[in-house]
């Protein structure tokens, strides 16, 4: 998409009414600032300390900014405290029927150069993607002691990953799946489209919304798309979900890597369990040989020449045909599994996009999607499970039952130079 | 309106950090209002120490430092004397402040010593620039004289790498720099995220250039070694003229490129505006009529037309006013203009004069930073301490909660915080949490 020069001159950019004011921006210039003159009689001070009868030192622009912020926020009670971050529930102070959850991110001891790459990057990205289908960044303030609040959005209905778990508990039908797929499709569609890659795409990323409509979180790993030519981490994304490429230790890769993290979750609604349960990098990249072929220079060129790629071993499984898939996965028919090969493609430049997904017959033949209103919801504890995903984030941290909890955060910090 | 700028307009950098120069201008002179009346403030509570001794420490970290943290420290002894000292002598009379304009110079002056140091490391072009333009917003509602400049340029230097997706280890990245610590970039880090709105992600016009670049070899008609050329100017002046000047405060990354090719070859920046608006009704018509079939299609076309010329006056304007803009800050003053005799003549004495009038008890970072650490903790504590009151207590834990909230909304500077604290404060003599002057 070419850079348009159609933005007009400041002087219209600049409406002090916002008609689309879905992330509140108080501009400072809107609030009169009252600047009381110093007190300029250079009376010295008592001698004996009187309590504060002297009025305080007026806040900078900054800090009123920041407090302004704030206080639109009423802090609720904490729904749960972890290593990295505490979830508070919260409210609006204009409206106390809107909700949010408050995340507080902790101060991190382990991380000694400052900010954490895990709140910059969910910060930075989450600041820009304004979706549907991926969770709301609604502000963000730092209270007096330092730490980070980001106010999100209430999600109170736990995350996909509790509905595929709990199987006596939840009965979901082909419908919903295609429900659920088409609002994770057009979540990571967007970030695409905004040049961003997530990264750590799993159902207890996927959240959903009181309304049934579910949105992508945790941006802790995301990034931005990088220049040709720079280098970007291959250990990324939760081992289960991870692409052959990045198995392999491809350093230039693209959305893509994203697409097969989602065939991932597609493959799980449908089996109700991991569908690639590696326990380790060999033996998730035997996995992938195994139940969907052997990468070779036949089915994706160049393979051989990605660094791991001694790591795939002799023995050369043919790619699964159609047939394999239609025994495993014929509940979402012939278009779901056709959907499903193209996202699960070895090769990432044979990979659908995001958008081809979009496009996909799947979602436009028979049966329809479940309306949101209709999807099967959690009836309880949903509250906690938010809590609980929101404050992970850091994924060092426990992980009740060791679900996803391989993902290796170890990132390439080299190349900051030219 | 085209897609592309709705999406921009969702951005950070439109919705929290774009304004027109009445604006801007207005926000520093308040800015740099409130830091006067708060400057004064704190030194008529707690003057510093007559002058001849201080006015000989020259280098400003280390001076700094002494000020403050004699002054941050409640020490009674000290203070004892610096009131006998001040009943004494003649009254303390403050200093002379710093303009908005001085401000604005003085701002300038630093955002060149970034773009030095970030050249002198290499830094890759959307690293220097974020860090740039991070040191910018944050002076736009910081003073110059509350928060060291040349500090906070280091702290920018780091968070801007941060922000592009680097992440040095911060001791390394502190040697980089004469006498620095890697303690010394962090302590600003927070109050860089707070100054900046926690908007990380700037948009530059660089990609933009590339993309007018392949615009233009498209053509086909124009010549290639001239395209190059051009280009490389223009990436020569987006590595500093938008950086050095407000062009990001009022410009979009795409205008500013525009802007900056223009500088570089006029006729190229005509061409592409050309050729884009060129095609404009054409595509404007096609949705028109798609979109909203009621319209005759001759009238759609005739509006689309009229809007499409009035679009591009409306960009050229704003073309051309960015490159005026970018033209007062080529290149080359990087290296010619503020190294010489006339820019130190400009310059020295503002640093003088901020030395004298700058904010006692926030220009040391570190300081800073350590009082605010060890005030968390000891609310932290006392949050504990009341959490773990149970039941009976409920009532106390309401009035502290209310008592925090009433002033910490209301804006008292470090003040929102319970009785537990300001007992706690005459305890330990280490961090005030008030910070000192205004106990």
């Amino acid at each position: 998409m070419s850079a348009s020069p159609l933005v007009a001159y400041p002087k219209d950019a600049l409406k002090p009414e916002r008609p689309d004011s879905s992330k509140p921006t108080a501009s400072p210039l809107k609030r009169p600032i009252s600047t009381a003159p110093p007190s300029s009689d250079g009376t010295p001070r008592p001698a004996v300390q009187t309590q504060p009868v002297r009025p305080r030192a007026k806040k900078d622009l900054a800090e009123q900014m920041n407090d302004e912020e704030k206080h639109k926020w009423v802090k609720g009670k904490k729904l749960g405290e972890g290593t990295y971050a505490n979830v508070f529930a919260a409210h609006l102070r204009s409206d106390p029927s809107q909700k949010a959850a408050i995340k507080k991110i902790k101060v991190q001891q382990a991380f000694k150069d400052g900010m954490a790459p895990d709140a910059l990057r969910e910060i930075k990205h989450l600041q820009e993607l304004n979706h549907p289908n991926i969770v709301r960044l609604i502000s963000v303030f730092s209270s007096k002691d330092q730490n980070l609040n980001l106010v999100l959005e209430y999600l109170p209905l736990g995350d996909l990953e509790d509905l595929i778990k709990n199987i006596d508990t939840y009965r979901y039908s082909h419908a919903d799946i295609k429900a659920w797929m088409g609002m994770l499709c057009r979540g990571v569609w967007w970030c695409h489209e905004n040049f961003v890659l997530h990264r750590d795409i799993k159902p207890n990323n996927i959240l959903i919304a009181a309304n049934g409509e579910a949105k992508l979180a945790d941006f802790g790993l995301a990034r931005s798309f990088s220049d040709p030519g720079l280098p970007m981490s291959s250990q990324v994304i939760t081992i289960w979900y991870r692409p052959p490429e990045l198995l392999l230790g491809a350093k230039h890769y693209s959305g893509a890597v994203d697409i097969w993290s989602v065939g991932c979750v597609f493959a799980e609604l449908v089996v109700r369990a991991p569908f690639l349960p590696g326990g380790n990098e060999s033996e998730q990249l035997g996995l992938i040989c195994k139940l969907i072929g052997t990468p070779t220079e036949d089915n994706w060129p160049k393979v051989t020449t990605l660094g791991n790629y001694a790591a795939v071993g002799a023995e050369v499984h043919p790619v699964t045909p159609r047939e394999g898939y239609m025994a495993r996965f014929s509940a979402v028919g012939a278009d779901g599994v056709d959907l499903l090969m193209k996202t699960l493609t070895l090769d990432p430049k044979k990979r659908i996009t995001a958008r081809g997904m979009l496009d996909h017959k799947w979602f436009r033949s028979e049966p329809r999607p479940t309306s949101n209103e209709n999807l099967p919801r959690q009836r309880s504890g949903g509250v906690e499970k938010m809590a609980a995903d929101l404050k992970r984030v850091n994924p060092m941290e426990d992980d009740k039952d060791g679900r996803g909890a391989k993902v290796a955060r170890k990132l390439d910090f080299g190349a900051m130079k030219k | 309106m085209a897609a592309e700028d709705v999406r921009y307009r969702q951005s950070t950098q439109y919705r929290l950090w774009s304004f027109s120069p009445v604006q801007l201008a207005s926000t520093r002179e308040q800015t740099n209002a409130l830091a006067r009346s708060n400057i004064s403030e704190r030194l008529l509570s707690n003057p510093p120490p007559p002058p001849p001794a201080a006015s000989l420490k020259p280098p400003p970290a280390t001076g700094a430092s002494d000020a403050t943290s004699g002054s941050n420290t409640p020490d009674p002894h000290a203070a004892a004397q610096q009131h006998q000292q001040q009943q004494a002598e003649q009254p303390y009379t403050l200093p002379e402040f710093l303009t908005p304009a001085e401000e604005l110079q003085l701002l300038n002056y630093y955002t060149v010593e970034l773009l030095r140091a970030a050249n002198h490391f290499n830094l890759r072009s959307p690293m220097l620039a974020s860090a740039a333009v991070f040191l910018r917003r944050f002076y736009a509602t910081n003073s110059v004289m509350t928060y060291p400049p040349a500090e906070m340029l280091k702290t920018c230097l780091f968070f801007g790498c941060k922000a592009e997706g680097y992440y040095p280890n911060n001791e390394q990245f502190a040697q980089q720099f004469p006498k620095t610590k890697g303690e010394g970039i962090l302590a600003g880090e927070f109050l860089l995220c707070q100054g900046i709105r926690f908007a990380f992600d700037v948009k530059h016009p660089f990609r933009g250039l590339e993309g007018a670049v392949l615009e233009l070899r498209r053509y086909g008609d124009v010549d290639s070694t001239r395209i190059n050329d051009a280009s490389n100017r223009a990436k020569e002046i987006l590595r500093f003229s938008p950086l050095v000047t407000d062009a990001y405060f009022h410009y979009t990354p795409s205008q500013i490129m525009l802007a900056a090719l223009s500088l570089a070859d006029q006729d190229l920046a005509d061409r592409v505006l050309h050729e884009t608006f060129h095609r404009h009704p054409q595509t404007e018509q096609k949705s028109n009529k798609s979109s909203n079939s009621s319209t005759s299609a001759s009238t759609s076309e005739q509006r689309a037309a009229l809007i499409s010329s009035e679009v591009r006056a409306r960009v050229a304007e704003a073309v051309n006013a960015c490159r005026d803009l970018l033209a007062k800050e080529p290149p080359e003053r990087l290296t010619s203009y503020w190294d010489t005799p006339e820019s130190n003549n400009i310059i020295k004495p503002l640093l003088k004069k901020l030395r004298k009038c700058r904010d006692p008890d926030r220009f040391n970072l570190v300081e800073l930073q350590k009082a605010k650490r060890e005030e968390a903790l000891r609310r932290e504590e006392a949050e504990e301490k009341r959490a773990a009151g149970g039941g009976d207590k409920k009532t106390v834990e309401a009035d502290g909660s209310v008592f925090g909230e009433a002033l910490g909304g209301a804006g008292g500077g470090r003040g929102g915080e319970g009785r537990d604290v300001k007992r706690r404060k005459t305890e330990g003599k280490g961090g005030d949490p008030f910070g000192g002057p205004l106990g």
